[in-house]
């Protein structure tokens, strides 16, 4: 009984907290049917990306934005839940749900070895040493030969008994339902006691050793949690491509997912998803819009895109749910918009 | 006779050719207040440190209750019964009084690792969070960030989180240092009620709120102890006062 009515508190607590997240969630659902009328059936896949991309940053910020565990190597573990995939298949293992079950045990296993090796050392240290392994694990992909080495190797859509995948919406909604799950699973955890200790860990890791608990548990707990929803993100991420490469664990992947969560905003459910979906549709559209004006600079769509993200981050600390917050804040008190932050 | 809470023997840590702590023994008694005094770079904070876990002697035993505890880490020992203040106030910043306190509750209960429980919205930890913020009378302040208070409410909200567990013994590093005359008096109070209830090792420079509430007093000089003893003792003890008090005279 109490059980149950702790889950219930718990579930009130979340959903007060993270309206815009269930907001977003309920965008995508519905923006098929959009597509559809508009006849765009190509920014279904656009969305599928930013789903994905999405769910590994939502990942990345429960080390990073919750626990401020500045990890640079998370790519590797989209990276590994992709190759669950390929190799997987390569065996003769096609069952997504096996993928799925393989994708988190291997990405759990490699988040404890790494978790439990990196979080020895914090700060700069702690970054380059996610980084020296994200990068070991980079080539050591490049170099299976086996597995198409540098090239990679092509994927079959994984069979999900009776979702078949090779229908796009199914794989749409395939994608939706987990990254909601996902989330659901995030809300709860960031609003649990564990989740609530790991931000005091964040905000003063002595005061939390002072009240008899060992911090380095809760961090080592959290970057696992994290690399297994990197890793289930890897798994789709696979499918959707059907493609698997070195490339999708290359280290400017994890500094694109750390990108994302500054640009949405830190320790927000929102921030990482909303932040995915600025930066790719920024993605898409700054080259085609860049192309128009000065069609040799339509590569280097980052020359307007970084200065958009420095100012993002100057003028809103919290990233773009932070600024969304502050100005419903001061419509709602026009007076005391700059006590308010 | 009654057995100590915390005894220590013959405890020796060096920083290179710096002798911090050098063959030190002392004791502190159930429920008695005692403070720590002596010049500064006298030691004091280290000895502190190693009380605490946070340094390791280079020889020497750390016992508390009768059980050794040199090998301990900080969080083993947090739950053998020590409490801690800090030099510097060590709260949650970005949290209010009050998750300050339920965070302190939770890990006291031992459930900070519930996946499925709530925290902040759990009306247990709640009452037990209050009943932590009591002790030091910031109830009132409760809904107020840790990073909006003042200087001398941070003080007693570090010394409320110290005094959750109920701990057989309190560490306090300086708890007045930086605070006004009205803060000192109110800390000075508030300490002064913990008397008989937890054993106090208090570290402190403003000598009369030392003379005031101690109970006894350990005199360290160069990483040693010059002198121990009651008040009195230690006010006509003359290689105290040529050693520590004279330059005040």
């Amino acid at each position: 009984m109490s059980g149950l009515s702790h889950f219930l508190i718990l579930a009130s607590d979340g959903m007060k907290a993270n309206r815009l997240f269930w907001l977003l969630i309920a965008g995508f659902a519905l923006f098929p049917i959009f597509t559809h009328f508009a006849d765009l059936p190509f920014w279904n896949d656009v969305a599928m990306r930013i789903m994905l991309l999405g769910m590994a940053a939502m990942g990345l910020n429960l080390v990073l934005g919750y626990g401020g565990m500045v990890s640079f190597g998370h790519a590797a573990f989209i990276g590994i839940g992709a190759y669950c995939v390929g190799i997987g298949e390569f065996y003769g293992l096609t069952n997504g749900w096996a993928h799925i079950l393989l994708g988190i045990i291997v990405c759990g296993l490699m988040g404890l070895v790494i978790g439990y090796l990196a979080l020895r050392t914090s700060g700069i240290y702690f970054i380059m040493i996610t980084l020296a392994f994200a990068q070991m694990l980079f080539f050591l992909f490049v170099s299976l030969e086996q597995f198409g080495g540098d090239d990679g190797m092509s994927i079959d859509r994984a069979e999900f008994g009776f979702i078949d995948l090779y229908n796009p919406l199914r794989l749409y909604f395939l994608i939706w339902v987990i990254l909601a799950l996902v989330g659901l699973g995030l809300m709860f955890i960031v609003h649990s006691r564990f989740g609530v200790t790991l931000r005091a860990i964040k905000s003063n890791e002595s005061r939390i050793e002072a009240m008899g608990l060992e911090p380095l548990q809760f961090k080592i707990t959290g970057y696992v949690v994290s690399a297994v929803i990197c890793g289930l993100a890897g798994v789709l991420f696979a499918n959707w491509q059907e493609y698997v490469s070195p490339d999708i664990m290359h280290w400017t992947r994890s500094g694109e997912l750390m990108i994302i969560i500054i640009l949405g905003g830190l320790g927000t459910l929102a921030g990482p998803l909303l932040g995915a979906i600025v930066f790719l549709l920024l993605e898409e559209s700054l080259p085609i819009m860049l192309g128009t004006v000065a069609p040799a600079y339509a590569e280097n769509w980052m020359i307007i895109f970084g200065p958009l993200l420095i100012m993002v981050v100057m003028f809103g600390r919290g990233g773009l749910v932070g600024l969304l917050a502050a100005q419903r804040q001061s419509k709602n008190n026009p007076k005391r918009d700059k006590a308010g932050q | 006779m009654t057995q100590p809470v915390l005894n220590l023997q013959k405890l020796n840590k060096s920083f290179g050719a710096l002798k911090a702590t050098s063959d030190l023994s002392m004791t502190v008694m159930p429920g008695e207040i005692h403070a720590l005094i002596g010049p500064n770079g006298a030691g004091k904070t280290t000895l502190i440190q190693q009380i605490y876990g946070a340094l390791k002697p280079d020889s020497g035993q750390v016992s508390l209750n009768g059980s050794e505890i040199t090998k301990l880490s900080v969080p083993d020992r947090v739950k053998a019964g020590i409490g801690r203040s800090f030099q510097i106030s060590n709260v949650l910043m970005d949290f209010t009084v009050m998750e300050n306190g339920i965070i302190a509750e939770q890990a006291r209960l031992g459930q900070s690792f519930g996946f499925l429980q709530p925290a902040f919205s759990d009306a247990v930890l709640i009452e037990g969070a209050k009943t932590i913020l009591q002790r030091v009378g910031l109830e009132k302040r409760a809904e107020q960030r840790v990073g909006d208070l003042a200087h001398g409410e941070r003080r007693m909200l570090e010394l409320a989180l110290a005094l959750a567990a109920s701990p057989s013994l309190l560490l306090l590093d300086e708890p007045m240092a930086g605070a006004g005359p009205e803060d000192s008096q109110r800390m000075a109070e508030i300490i002064e009620g913990l008397r008989g209830k937890v054993a106090i090792l208090l570290i402190e420079h403003d000598m009369d709120a030392v003379f005031r509430l101690a109970d006894r007093l350990t005199v360290m000089v160069e990483g040693a102890v010059i002198a121990a003893g009651t008040v009195a003792e230690i006010s006509a003890n003359e290689a105290v006062k040529l050693a520590y008090l004279g330059g005040e005279e």
